[in-house]
């Protein structure tokens, strides 16, 4: 079930827009790692690494302080980029966001390697970034069980409205026939009602 | 209704990938139970890729081999359909489902002590242990302390202690000198992680003692 909120010019997705508002720099990184993926793009490839490899390499500097491991995690991390860029799906998040989750999961497999002498790659089980990148949001999933968990918070007017048009798809004529109102009023009552839900989120997002 | 939840820190630090893989697992099984952590995680995984990429770095590194190799590979054109490990697993007559973070975990041993059936999951380095705990409908586990922490993901069923009712999802963290006797009505799957042996404080339990072995 997808609870959309399209009302008149009110549109919230219910994302957080901090999140959605990409600047330049991470605007050419979400099309250049889509070139990745549609196009095979080496050019667009070559961008990226050259942003993301010195970034990888002090990261995992940190990380095992040794620098030929560094390189490893630069030159696996942007591999499986290279590779697996066809599963990244740019509704989900920020491109960056993608690769530095790919290389955190490396990282701990390295980590956990280094400790245990063991080829475990477990990362994969713990944050499912790489395979579980499925057509069936999961976002909007937790983002419509976010926004049904904040009904309770409506008027019970409200939250008859809101019921009514976005879980049981009534038009708003339909609705103000069936409950015998001007469709003024079931128009006001569902702009109160989505405005006072979008504030209870977009708390919840800050 | 999930009430007990790893607390920011904990999240942050697994996010981080920083975390044992004992308590890791804890808490991305969690997150598969709980909505509410799932979306502050995103936020902090986000925080963090951003931090990331705002470190200062040396432009002065040589790469240009490492790229070629890379284009000796193939990129996937699509999206493979995802292969789903389902770790099932019976114990004590009962079939369970567990999370996704325990799929690599295949290979469980139950042991067995009255209504007490465990298998070691992990044995971390700096000594944390962490097990599978079944516990039988009806039963108690004798009044224990810690001398460390414990941490105790319930995966199905429900307990009870003194300080509450715990239900599938809860996140529960003991720190070290809190004494609680558990007890499960219905029979619970947990998941516990210690970084040392339990101890039975009361009365002809301390003889049990041994038994804390067996858990941790």
């Amino acid at each position: 079930m997808i609870v959309r909120i399209a009302h008149n010019s009110t549109d919230i997705t219910l994302n957080n827009t901090k999140f959605n508002s990409l600047d330049g720099e991470q605007l050419k990184i979400n099309s250049w790692l889509k070139l990745v993926a549609t196009k095979q793009d080496k050019q667009a490839f070559s961008e990226l690494f050259k942003w993301f490899a010195p970034r990888i390499r002090a990261h995992g500097l940190q990380r095992f302080k040794q620098e030929a491991l560094a390189m490893d995690l630069v030159q696996e991390t942007m591999l499986l980029v290279w590779r697996k860029a066809v599963l990244f799906n740019a509704d989900k998040g920020k491109a960056s966001t993608w690769i530095y989750t790919i290389m955190r999961n490396y990282c701990f497999d390295m980590l956990r390697k280094k400790q245990t002498q063991k080829e475990d790659t477990i990362s994969d089980d713990l944050w499912p970034v790489i395979e579980q990148q499925t057509p069936d949001d999961n976002n909007d999933h937790l983002q419509n069980r976010l926004l049904l968990s904040h009904l309770g918070s409506l008027s019970l007017q409200q939250k008859q409205v809101v019921e009514a048009i976005y879980l049981q798809e009534m038009t708003q004529q339909e609705l103000a026939t069936h409950l015998d109102l001007p469709l003024g009023t079931v128009k006001s009552r569902l702009r109160l009602a989505i405005s006072k839900l979008k504030s209870k989120l977009e708390a919840d997002l800050d | 209704m999930i009430k007990y939840h790893p607390t920011q820190e904990l999240l942050i630090s697994h996010s981080g990938a920083q975390l044992p893989l004992s308590l890791s697992i804890a808490v991305s099984a969690h997150l598969e139970m709980c909505s509410e952590c799932t979306t502050v995680t995103k936020k902090i995984t986000a925080q963090q890729s951003a931090l990331f990429e705002a470190q200062d770095v040396s432009n002065n590194v040589n790469f240009s081999s490492m790229l070629d190799k890379i284009f000796e590979h193939k990129p996937d054109l699509q999206v493979e359909p995802k292969k789903t490990a389902i770790n099932r697993i019976s114990v004590a007559g009962n079939n369970y489902q567990l999370p996704r973070a325990f799929s690599h975990f295949t290979d469980l041993k139950w042991s067995s002590f009255g209504a007490i059936s465990r298998a070691r999951v992990v044995k971390d380095t700096d000594n944390i242990r962490a097990s599978l705990l079944h516990i039988d409908k009806n039963s108690a586990i004798p009044s224990h302390t810690h001398k460390g922490y414990e941490l105790t993901l319930l995966l199905e069923g429900t307990f009870s202690d003194e300080n509450g009712v715990y239900n599938k999802g809860d996140f529960i963290w003991l720190d070290n000198d809190l004494e609680h006797t558990p007890f499960t009505k219905t029979g619970c799957l947990c998941y516990a992680v210690q970084d040392a042996p339990l101890r039975f404080v009361s009365g002809i339990s301390q003889a049990l003692n041994p038994l804390g072995q067996l858990i941790y």
